[in-house]
């Protein structure tokens, strides 16, 4: 083609070469952006892992706390895993990165011709790890509770999550993690890795993996100072090593912490075919054997919810608007739609707005493995081409010829199929219904649960449910201080600290974290503190303000009556919680709190019962009524008494002080001492029961 | 009450509804139970037959619930909304009692009086 112009000819000529040529450089600079953002991106999460680690290693040497040591170790696992999968993702794509380079010169470089599949939501929720507890260990409660506290690792791809720590011990049945991991972007081929770390929660833990016979040998006091020792040497601290951005990455010292240390007890790895949109169970690997300290006698498989959302079924794949036929119907009588394609259908609106109007569309073809899609002839009238679906519904075959308005159109339409049918290939199973996906609410803290750990000790079987104002508020300070320290114990709370520092002021918050965090953490564990300086600096408050960032991970509900904290900004309602979630430890506490206080009341209570229950009402608040104080020591002495002691010991408790509460009650007449029989038979630490 | 393994399991039950009070954020019913196919039978002490693994009731909130409702300690539960629980496991049973979107469950128990009162009344009018 010739232009009078020359200069354009002779950009038309060279445009066709330097068009390639721009294109293949277009195509390099994009590329070399492409991973130059995405190198730098890799870098700033890894140097992001790094301070987590950091904040880890230095909250677990100032841990005095079995728990919060726990999760510390537990965040300290999780940041080396991740550090591990980036700095892998990081030195892969430097590699490929010069292998581009290097065969940019032989191949052309267009764009890629295999077709690719769409990613996808791949979420595993309700993880179940059944334990095998030997018989005399279970049932006959010998021996020491050996505790360990477990936790899942979760990876896929570059994603790294971890799961809630379990304390697990011979009580307990199975593992369960409650929370649900969501990965966002997954490819049909991608592969999950499951980890379930465990460590030892007795008292020693300089020891690493000591057998565990040498382990309880061991004193605490060991620990205690060997900690101190390595706790001063580790002063200084692993110097972060500052990335210099594009170069290979250090290798970073991996700091050796005093403190528990995870080990991997099991592992598997789930794919596609394992995706179901119900419960199955997976066989596990065990690693480790009995005389490991860290050892839990696992049944060897693990039961989840696997579930996968390809993008496919989820997002709109093309819209636009199309002139819809049915074969067999009106030869001339085409319908003008808005069609999308979602899913396995496509669906078609009379107007655009409709979609967005959520107006339930005019006609909806099925568009799924079954079906088949054709271009037809060009049409002689117009030259466009048709595009032909045709499904089998119930033996008939229905053919819906679509019409474009262009050529363009077309093309698109077809591409788009194509694309749909790959992705409905690779992600198969997947792609026959929408599995849902429950997207994890915002948590609240987790609640000390009654059921695990050694709480069937101090848990009697027996307690009024009579709560008066002074037990009441002893029990509310006790919740709030198990709330604080439950908190301190969750990652969340000291990470978020971290994040903040790292955005808003690194030095003084560094600082400050190193020096007074140990005697601000103490004193957490006594009663709630009073925050000082300004809310940035001081731990508990720096919580309350900076978790109200993390929305996620805490209830805003508003603070209820107990809490003495002066500052009365509203994101300190964060830190309290409803009394509600430690509703099984209330009841407990009760029990124990009137246990103590029976003891010293002494004993002596003749035992009556009234054969008439007295009125009153039953809904909530829990009834009070006054009744003679003969009847409330009879009371009393059925109802409280715990395991290990007489049923004369808790007697006065809760009517000395509150002579005005009482329950009535309908108590078939026993004999006392085959009442003491019964309660001593009732022992949890004989037969397991739970409170509904 | 005895259960022979493979046999149907009869016996003569109650129909108890408890309504679920709210306390707090939770939902009690106000009793305890005992027992479970994964639990020790022979420290059951209110089941008669020692091998029997079912959910017992081991103690009762006086007036709460389960105690309005006419519960009674030392029952055996063999359904509760019409789920199973003659052989479930202990976890199993709390779970199927403390549902969250249930506010009323309808357990069926039996107790050795129930049994008692049915053969006296067969007693009674004897078959002629």
């Amino acid at each position: 083609m010739f232009c009078r112009n020359q200069t354009a000819r002779a950009t038309v000529a060279r445009g066709s070469a330097l068009e390639m040529e721009i294109r293949r450089g277009k195509f390099r600079k994009s590329v070399f952006l492409d991973t130059s953002q995405q190198d730098s991106d890799i870098q700033k999460k890894i140097d992001h892992e790094i301070r987590m680690r950091d904040g880890a290693c230095k909250l677990l040497a100032a841990c005095s706390q079995r728990e919060q040591a726990l999760e510390a170790a537990k965040s300290l696992q999780t940041c080396s895993t991740r550090i591990m999968a980036y700095m892998s993702e990081l030195q892969r794509m430097k590699e490929a990165q010069v292998m581009q380079k290097v065969t940019r010169r032989s191949s052309d470089a267009g764009p890629m011709d295999d077709r690719l599949p769409c990613k996808g939501k791949v979420a595993i929720s309700d993880l179940r790890i059944p334990l095998m507890w030997k018989d005399t260990e279970y049932f006959k409660n010998k021996g020491e509770l050996h505790r360990c506290a477990v936790f899942c690792l979760l990876q896929l791809g570059g994603e790294i999550f971890d799961t809630d720590m379990v304390i697990v011990d011979r009580t307990l049945t199975d593992i369960c993690f409650d929370n649900t991991i969501v990965f966002k972007e997954a490819s049909p081929g991608f592969e999950l890795r499951v980890e379930l770390y465990s460590c030892c929660s007795e008292d020693d833990y300089s020891a690493g993996s000591t057998p565990r016979k040498l382990a309880s040998k061991l004193s605490s006091s060991l620990g205690r100072s060997a900690g101190k020792k390595l706790r001063a040497a580790m002063e200084p601290g692993p110097c972060s090593p500052i990335s210099n951005g594009g170069a290979s990455p250090l290798l970073l010292p991996v700091p050796s912490v005093a403190g528990p240390k995870y080990h991997l007890l099991a592992y598997t790895t789930l794919s596609l075919s394992n995706v179901q949109d119900s419960f199955r169970t997976h066989d596990l690997t065990i690693s480790g054997n009995e005389e490991c300290s860290y050892w839990l006698p696992l049944y060897g498989s693990m039961c989840c919810r696997l579930a996968a959302q390809p993008h496919c079924m989820t997002q709109q794949m093309i819209s636009g608007r199309l002139k819809v036929k049915q074969c067999g119907g009106d030869p001339q009588s085409s319908t003008k739609v808005y069609a999308v394609l979602k899913g396995t259908s496509l669906f078609c609106y009379h107007q655009q707005e409709d979609v967005e109007a959520n107006i339930e569309p005019a006609f909806t073809i099925a568009v799924n493995k079954e079906t088949r899609i054709r271009a037809s002839e060009k049409d002689p009238h117009s030259n466009v081409q048709n595009i032909c679906i045709s499904n089998q519904y119930g033996g008939e075959e229905v053919t819906h010829t679509l019409t474009t308005e262009s050529r363009e159109d077309t093309h698109r339409w077809m591409e788009a199929f194509w694309q749909h049918f790959y992705d409905m290939s690779q992600w198969k199973q997947c792609c026959d219904d929408l599995m849902k996906i429950e997207l994890p609410s915002p948590r609240k803290p987790a609640p000390a649960t009654p059921k695990q750990g050694s709480l069937y000790h101090e848990m009697v079987i027996e307690s009024s449910d009579d709560l008066s104002s002074t037990v009441s508020d002893i029990l509310a300070r006790r919740m709030q201080e198990l709330e604080l320290r439950s908190q301190l114990g969750t990652s969340s709370t000291w990470m978020s600290v971290f994040e903040e520092n790292s955005a808003c002021c690194p030095h003084p918050c560094t600082s400050h974290l190193s020096g007074p965090r140990p005697c601000t953490l103490h004193q957490l564990s006594r009663s709630p503190v009073s925050p000082h300086r300004c809310p940035q600096l001081a731990l508990l408050s720096s919580d309350a303000s900076l978790t109200s960032d993390s929305d996620s991970h805490r209830s805003t509900s508003p603070c209820s009556h107990h809490h003495g904290w002066p500052e009365p900004s509203s994101n300190f309602s964060l830190l309290s919680s409803s009394p509600s979630h430690l509703r099984p430890r209330t009841l407990s506490l009760d029990a124990k709190l009137s246990t103590l206080r029976g003891r010293g009341y002494g004993g002596g209570g003749t035992f009556h019962c009234s054969c008439q229950p007295p009125p009153s009402s039953l809904l909530a608040p829990l009834p009070i009524s006054s009744r003679s104080p003969r009847s409330q020591r009879s009371t009393q002495t059925t109802l409280s008494c715990s395991s290990s002691t007489s049923s004369n010991s808790s007697s006065n408790s809760e009517g000395s002080h509150s002579p005005a509460e009482g329950a009535p009650f309908s108590r078939p007449s026993m004999a006392r001492r085959s009442l003491r029989n019964l309660r001593a038979r009732l022992d949890p630490r004989n037969w397991l029961q739970s409170q509904v | 009450m005895s259960f022979v393994p493979g046999q149907p399991v009869t016996a003569v039950v109650q129909r108890i509804e408890i309504q679920k009070l709210q306390q707090g954020d939770n939902l009690i019913l106000g009793f305890s139970i005992g027992g479970g196919i994964d639990q020790d039978p022979g420290q059951n002490p209110f089941s008669e037959d020692k091998t029997d693994k079912g959910i017992y009731v081991t103690r009762i909130t006086p007036g709460g619930p389960a105690d309005v409702a006419g519960l009674m300690m030392g029952d055996k539960i063999m359904q509760v909304n019409g789920w199973d629980m003659t052989m479930v496991t202990h976890d199993r049973a709390r779970k199927r009692l403390t549902k969250k979107n249930e506010g009323v469950v309808r357990l069926l128990v039996t107790r050795k009086s129930l049994e008692e009162v049915v053969k006296q009344s067969m007693n009674k009018y004897p078959r002629q």
